[in-house]
């Protein structure tokens, strides 16, 4: 019996609504009984660090559907409709299924033997001119845990380099430092039931609308389910975020500084503070302040922190005034007001939620620190339904690139390169001479692609990730890519980008159920899932390449494994005891997903949290246990508001802010494929406000030229609304391959993090 | 995907179909096929530019010039072939292939010499060339709870012509159904929420507008 999809998905829906309502597998029992020969397998999705679960669909070897996995807590069945595409990502026309080589202007296909044969050769040519330092590889909050742990491994462990780095140092970084300053450990406490328990939210710089879809429609659920719930919006631009939200306050872009300070202000001026908290379980610090931009090639910054008493932090406050506050953000004192006190109201379950906003910011582990404080002062942090809640971009920035520590001066589990215990730690797991390690941090990705330009690196190695689109002043890493004079760029990747056309080499990849694979979203939850399907023509996964690298650099010997992945996993989860442990292999293979610390057979879903998490004692309340510095407590850190790298002036009169939409991904390698997500949504536009508009006399679809000081790009102006610019603002979309608009972007970047500032440089409109 | 409207037959198809013996024969005599006339008054709704008089004086009206179609800087104005019987020569839009973008000059109704398409008109907000309709609520994927909504975003006339409502999802217990809502009265039926939409069929189509109706009454 042949079902047609229609008849499928109904069933399917049907089938679904019955597993949810008696709770067992029947629902997929029933859809594989109604579809015969089709293979049902469990993975996360390959899009957002959501990670709604979903269930592939294979039949004769190739993925015939996929639908949200109705057992998975995250989603139970939902998905957006990047997730409902997922089964048409991989096959678009274009898959690149053979090595290339570059022979001039040309990439002339090759075996596998004769491209990882150069490849080899270059990595060993430079290391034996130019030292260890001279390679690198850039890889990717999209790496599975095996492929991110590998790497680390072969380059700190084998190579001797602390030359690794993720694009996640360009989303992510900046709430890791948050974490670090504030917490001594990396993730956030709380976890997604914090969406359907609290009753008040503040989102940040953050449209969830359209960049954690699932997650949004958890939270507008809650607020149908109970009338006291508010959303409030802070937000630089209007969106559909702010269109559902109870609240939309719009701000002046880089004045969050201020105004979390300023409702600080309000709670220590009222009293409205939990002395007991406190007492209990904060400490204060300051920092150095004035500390740049990262404009320079080198910039390096080393923060002092000192301690201080409550009462200085106090005085720190002091001059953000309700009145001050109000001039230098433009939200209204009334405004400011209720926002302090709605945060230190003791009938409410407060939570604050924020993505990019904060964390792509010249002083984003500041925001990060300063939002915690807010949560610190008050005490409404590490219950169940109030929780600062950091929202995660990639499928596996958390799990891959934070947890596994695949940066420059990161060891898994939050340890870090400077440490020696921590490099014999990682030394004694991995079987090498704890010499190997080396203990200085060398370049954040930004400084990594400078060093390029410069000739300081010359053989960089990119997977899973589309740098020469993504970085920011683009221009500039783009040509240093191909300056030659040694300089080798290798680009592991799944369809041609904006990556591959500087590359020197070309290795087809295995993506998502094409290899074995796990996850780590944004709520602490690995999710692992089995290889369903071959990848096509000649393509490998990015495991086997990264192993196949060190074989032939005689590193062979730190990859001894049999089941690869398993082991690996095995092997990493030696190092995640103590607060970040990971469960044994086999029980992800069953689980839609455990959250960690996993102890005992348990998962946590708050961390510190005396009763969820297994490390905090009886009677201890709340223990910020793994701040052992500072005795089990957090940091309140007094961070003071400084201005961005770049702001308007006569001649770019305009903030330029980038991000994203709901129907693409990152830079569309993968949702640009798919027709029907084109159809919605084709190239980026630039969202103008219309008084903007109209007084340079553009309309609705005409051509504006946008340039700054480093870039300029035409874009068809958008006035309708989707997304809408506040006065002296525009905001595009940075998915588009034809419209590279961090070309115009500056790398400025904070200097803690490293994490450069996609949402502040200024630019000129014109009218085309 | 290219896909044209139900109601044109293809001309292979119509050759196959074994019609044309008849058929040719009462072409030869310079007639046209009774169901084939009827088709536009029958139902099969045509997506006019904006500013088009009712269909039926619209068809009297229009001198079947192109200027329009020339006007029109999307090229979503086509003119209609000989399937169309009576509306040979007529401009129409699919809207699954090209929209109207409801230029602000109008600058298709300005071309029109007949008044077919009526010049004074200044607000394209005030257009009434069709309403859209979502003909397929199993199949749309904001209706069934999943986070699409693509329509409404792309609706020109945001949170006006389409609005979200929201509704709690009962399956999971835990989620929003965020279903987009027609209001008739806003929507100028520019097709481009048809053209939108992921689903192979859009489910969501500009239609004949229905009869704005009162809930008063004159005795």
């Amino acid at each position: 019996m042949n079902l047609n999809r229609r008849d499928f998905l109904k069933a399917s829906a049907a089938a679904a609504a019955l597993a949810a309502a008696t709770g067992s597998r029947f629902g997929i029992e029933a859809a594989e009984a109604a579809e015969g020969d089709i293979k049902w397998g469990k993975a996360p999705c390959r899009f957002c660090g959501t990670g709604c679960g979903v269930l592939v669909g294979v039949k004769d070897g190739r993925i015939v559907a996929t639908k949200g996995d109705p057992q998975a807590p995250v989603n139970k069945g939902l998905n957006c409709i990047k997730g409902y595409f997922l089964s048409k990502v991989l096959n678009g026309k274009d898959r690149l299924t053979k090595p290339l080589i570059r022979k001039g202007d040309k990439m002339v296909e090759a075996s596998w033997d004769e491209a990882m044969t150069l490849i080899a050769a270059k990595f060993k040519e430079s290391i034996a001119k130019n030292g260890p330092d001279s390679v690198a590889i850039y890889g990717s909050g999209q790496w599975t845990v095996f492929e991110g742990y590998a790497a680390s491994k072969l380059f700190k462990g084998g190579i001797g380099t602390n030359n690794i780095e993720p694009n996640a140092r360009l989303c992510m970084a900046s709430a890791v430092t948050g974490f670090m300053t504030t917490f001594a450990s990396d993730e956030p406490m709380g976890c997604y039931d914090d969406l359907d328990l609290g009753d008040t939210y503040f989102l940040w710089g953050a449209n969830m609308a359209e960049c954690h879809p699932v997650l949004f429609s958890r939270l507008i659920d809650n607020r149908l389910k109970n009338p006291r719930v508010k959303i409030i919006d802070f937000g630089t631009r209007h969106t559909r975020t702010s269109q559902m939200a109870d609240k939309y306050i719009k701000f002046h872009p880089q004045t969050d500084l201020a105004l979390l300070n300023g409702i600080a202000h309000i709670i220590v001026r009222d009293k409205t503070y939990d002395e007991n908290f406190i007492k209990k379980h904060a400490v204060f610090k300051k920092g150095k302040t004035s500390i740049g931009y990262g404009l320079e090639d080198k910039f390096k910054f080393a923060d002092d922190p000192k301690p201080i008493t409550f009462e200085e932090y106090k005085e720190f406050l002091k001059p953000y005034t309700p009145q001050y506050v109000s001039k230098l953000s433009g939200v209204p004192v009334a405004t400011i007001e209720e926002v302090a006190k709605l945060y230190a109201d003791k009938s409410r379950k407060v939570n604050s939620l924020w993505t990019m906003g904060f964390n792509q910011h010249v002083r984003g582990t500041w925001v990060n620190n300063l939002v915690y404080n807010v949560h610190l002062l008050t005490g409404k942090i590490c219950k169940p339904g109030e929780n600062p809640l950091s929202l995660t971009g990639q499928p596996s920035a958390c799990g891959t690139a934070r947890e596994v520590g695949t940066f420059t001066h990161r060891l898994p589990a939050d340890m870090v390169v400077t440490n020696p215990e921590h490099r014999a730690k990682a030394a004694e797991i991995w079987g090498v001479d704890v010499k190997k390690i080396p203990e200085k941090p060398t370049y954040h990705a930004t400084e990594m692609f400078r060093a390029l330009d410069r000739g300081d690196i010359k053989v960089v190695w990119v997977q899973v990730t589309n740098p020469f689109q993504s970085l920011p002043h683009l221009n500039r890493y783009r040509k240093g890519a191909r300056k030659g004079d040694g300089r080798f760029v290798i680009v592991s990747d799944i369809y041609p980008t904006r990556s591959t056309e500087v590359a020197d080499v070309i290795l087809p990849s295995a993506s998502w159920v094409e290899k074995e694979g796990f996850f780590g979203n944004a709520e602490r939850r690995g999710q692992q899932w089995f290889k369903m399907v071959e990848p096509p023509g000649e393509a490998r996964n990015d495991l086997w390449q990264i192993i196949e690298l060190a074989k032939r650099l005689g590193y062979g010997n730190l990859f001894p494994y049999k089941y690869v992945e398993k082991e690996i996993f095995e092997e990493y989860r030696k190092f995640t005891g103590g607060g970040k442990d990971l469960a044994p292999y086999e029980a992800y293979t069953k689980a839609r997903g455990l959250r960690w610390p996993y102890v005992n057979g348990k998962e946590t879903q708050w961390r510190y949290a005396e009763g969820y998490d297994p490390y905090v004692k009886a009677g201890e309340g709340v223990k910020f246990y793994k701040n052992k510095k500072d005795d089990g407590k957090a940091v309140i850190w007094a961070r003071p508001y400084e201005p961005a790298a770049e702001s308007p002036d006569k001649q770019y009169p305009f903030w330029l802010c980038t991000g994203r939409v709901l129907e693409h991904w990152h830079t569309g390698t993968m949702t640009g494929r798919v027709p029907e997500l084109k159809r919605a949504y084709g190239a980026a536009v630039c969202e103008l406000h219309p008084e903007d508009a109209k007084k340079m006399g553009i309309k609705q679809g005409g051509k504006v030229k946008l340039t700054s000081r480093r870039g300029s790009l035409v874009l068809t102006a958008d006035l309708r609304g989707r997304g809408k610019a506040e006065k002296g603002n525009v905001f595009v979309a940075f998915f588009d391959e034809n419209k590279l608009i961090n070309e115009l972007c500056i790398d400025a970047y904070c200097p803690i993090s490293g994490e450069p500032d996609y949402k502040k440089c200024a630019v000129k409109v014109e009218k085309v | 995907m290219g896909s044209k409207s139900q109601d044109i037959v293809s001309r292979r198809q119509f050759l196959q179909s074994g019609a044309v013996a008849p058929l040719a024969a009462v072409l030869a005599v310079g007639m046209i096929s009774i169901p084939f006339m009827r088709l536009a008054e029958a139902g099969g709704f045509m997506l006019r530019p904006p500013g088009a008089l009712d269909e039926k004086r619209f068809l009297g009206a229009c001198v079947k010039c192109g200027k329009c179609a020339q006007a029109c800087p999307y090229k979503a104005i086509k003119m209609a072939g000989p399937s169309y019987g009576a509306s040979l020569g007529t401009p129409y839009i699919i809207a699954r292939e090209e929209p109207c973008q409801l230029c602000p000059e109008l600058p298709c109704a300005k071309a029109c010499p007949s008044g077919a398409l009526d010049k004074g008109l200044d607000d394209i907000e005030k257009v009434r060339m069709g309403t859209a309709i979502i003909v397929d609520r199993e199949n749309c994927l904001s209706i069934r709870g999943l986070r699409c909504e693509v329509c409404y975003r792309n609706c020109p006339l945001l949170d006006k012509a389409i609005t979200i409502e929201a509704r709690h999802n009962e399956r999971t217990g835990s989620h929003t159904i965020m279903e987009p809502v027609v209001h008739r009265d806003k929507c100028v039926g520019c097709g481009i929420c048809e053209k939108s939409c992921v689903r192979e069929q859009a489910v969501i189509v500009v239609q004949k507008s229905p009869l704005l109706q009162k809930d008063s009454y004159e005795f």
